[in-house]
């Protein structure tokens, strides 16, 4: 039935009833990226308290599994942000050479790719996953991680450089 | 030629999370629908519940006196119900649930009892007592509290002995108790150190949630000057008490008086 002209359902209201739909979207979108299950179902539920205060405060203008899926992104991007910022200081990351262009040409397997992208720092991190994962555009990426199309072309230049020379090490280091 | 990182692609698919997680999210995300907004149409104050009266529940107020006027040093009213030159209003009432009864301040009581309400909880309406205006309610714990018109009470710098230093909360089922806490008084919660314990923020009286338990009840951590000769007070008064031990806040002891009411003592 049409709701009347003006009158819309309360937002907060539409995302109790999407809940158990999109519950296991966005748990299995983040169980998937962060591998772990304790970290998924905290972000999972930053993921959700996040949506319903956007909800209440009339932010939303459509309450939506791909919208929650983007939510997480954010929270996703912002966890690997403070892991990393707890964890400085133990580790330092090699400044990799510029690449402009980086021709590689290899089929990458799964499983030791996902363990260079947990190796790498946040910000790599969190443009690879976007970029790739996600299969985000670019100017998609640049907003989730709040920075300029540009940059975030030069951070994707870096970040391919990381993970190729963390992931070559690292098949060597298997051979 | 194309991008190995093109392999990378990934396509959300689904995964039913742990269905006890999928429950207690559904309870928060509901509480969080009812809960007032800060800084929207609630006043500054939103965050209410201070603890500003504590009634120790036994079957016998008048053996809970003799048990508490050793071990604690407690001065009683005349008529065994008040604690007498204390910094807090204290008090004794025979009931069989062996529990600490507490009454929370709140600035607008109607509000609060419809939040009560909202919340799985009972409450009656608000009635005038001699010490102000009052409603008596159940939590969805089954757990007996009363709302009281009144400011925050201020957080003392320092207990006097026999005074509540901290309060402990066991609930059944603490995801549904933080729901209804939260959304009643606007507390928040953070994960404490023991399986499915936390710290309540929001009241003045330092407060600890900690779910699990077969029933309901909440335990008062008594201050004591030296609590090794407390220790020996309790079990000479017919109570139990678990030998001190250090923790990081002070010194504390694991009781129960001689009517089974669980209690602390703690010098800190």
């Amino acid at each position: 039935m049409n709701q009347p002209s003006g009158v819309r359902p309360d937002p907060g209201l539409t995302l109790l009833d999407l809940y158990e739909r999109a519950l296991p979207q966005v748990y299995g979108y983040l169980l998937a990226r962060c591998g772990q299950r304790p970290v998924a179902e905290d972000l999972t539920t930053e993921v959700f308290l996040a949506a319903m205060d956007s909800c209440r405060r009339g932010k939303v203008t459509e309450v939506s599994t791909s919208w929650l899926i983007g939510v997480a992104r954010h929270k996703l991007v912002d966890h690997w942000r403070r892991a990393e910022r707890e964890r400085r200081g133990l580790r330092v990351l090699g400044g990799l050479a510029h690449a402009a262009e980086d021709p590689w040409d290899e089929r990458l397997d799964a499983l030791l790719a996902r363990e260079v992208l947990a190796s790498l720092s946040a910000p790599h991190r969190s443009a690879l996953t976007l970029r790739y994962l996600d299969g985000l555009p670019v100017p998609e990426v640049a907003r989730c991680l709040d920075r300029t199309v540009h940059a975030t072309e030069a951070l994707l230049v870096r970040a391919r450089g990381a993970f190729r020379a963390h992931y070559q090490s690292r098949e060597e280091g298997t051979r | 030629m194309t991008d190995p990182f093109e392999d990378l692609l990934e396509p959300v698919v689904p995964v039913d999370p742990d269905p006890r997680f999928a429950a207690s999210l559904r309870v928060l995300l509901e509480a969080a629908l009812v809960r007032p907004m800060s800084g929207g149409a609630m006043p500054a104050t939103a965050v209410q519940g201070d603890v500003v009266y504590a009634s120790v529940w036994s079957p016998d107020a008048a053996r809970a006196a003799a048990f508490y006027r050793s071990v604690l040093g407690w001065r009683i009213s005349a008529d065994g119900r008040r604690v007498e030159g204390l910094g807090q209003h204290l008090g004794l009432w025979s009931d069989a649930r062996r529990t600490t009864y507490l009454s929370h301040s709140v600035s607008d009581i109607d509000a609060a009892i419809s939040r009560v309400r909202a919340a799985g909880g009972t409450a009656g309406d608000a009635v005038e007592q001699p010490y102000g205006l009052s409603a008596e309610c159940v939590d969805n714990q089954g757990l007996p509290f009363s709302l009281h018109l009144s400011s925050p009470a201020s957080p003392p710098s320092a207990f006097a002995q026999g005074e509540i230093v901290y309060l402990t909360m066991h609930v059944r089922d603490s995801s549904t108790a933080r729901a209804f806490y939260g959304s009643v008084f606007g507390w928040t919660f953070t994960p404490g150190s023991v399986s499915d314990g936390w710290q309540v923020q929001g009241p003045g009286t330092m407060f600890g949630l900690h779910g699990g338990h077969s029933e309901a009840r909440v335990l008062p951590m008594y201050a004591v000057s030296d609590i090794s000769s407390a220790v020996a007070r309790v079990r000479a008064a017919g109570g139990t008490a678990t030998d001190p031990v250090q923790m990081p806040y002070g010194i504390t002891s694991d009781c129960v008086d001689d009517q089974g009411v669980q209690f602390y003592l703690g010098q800190l």
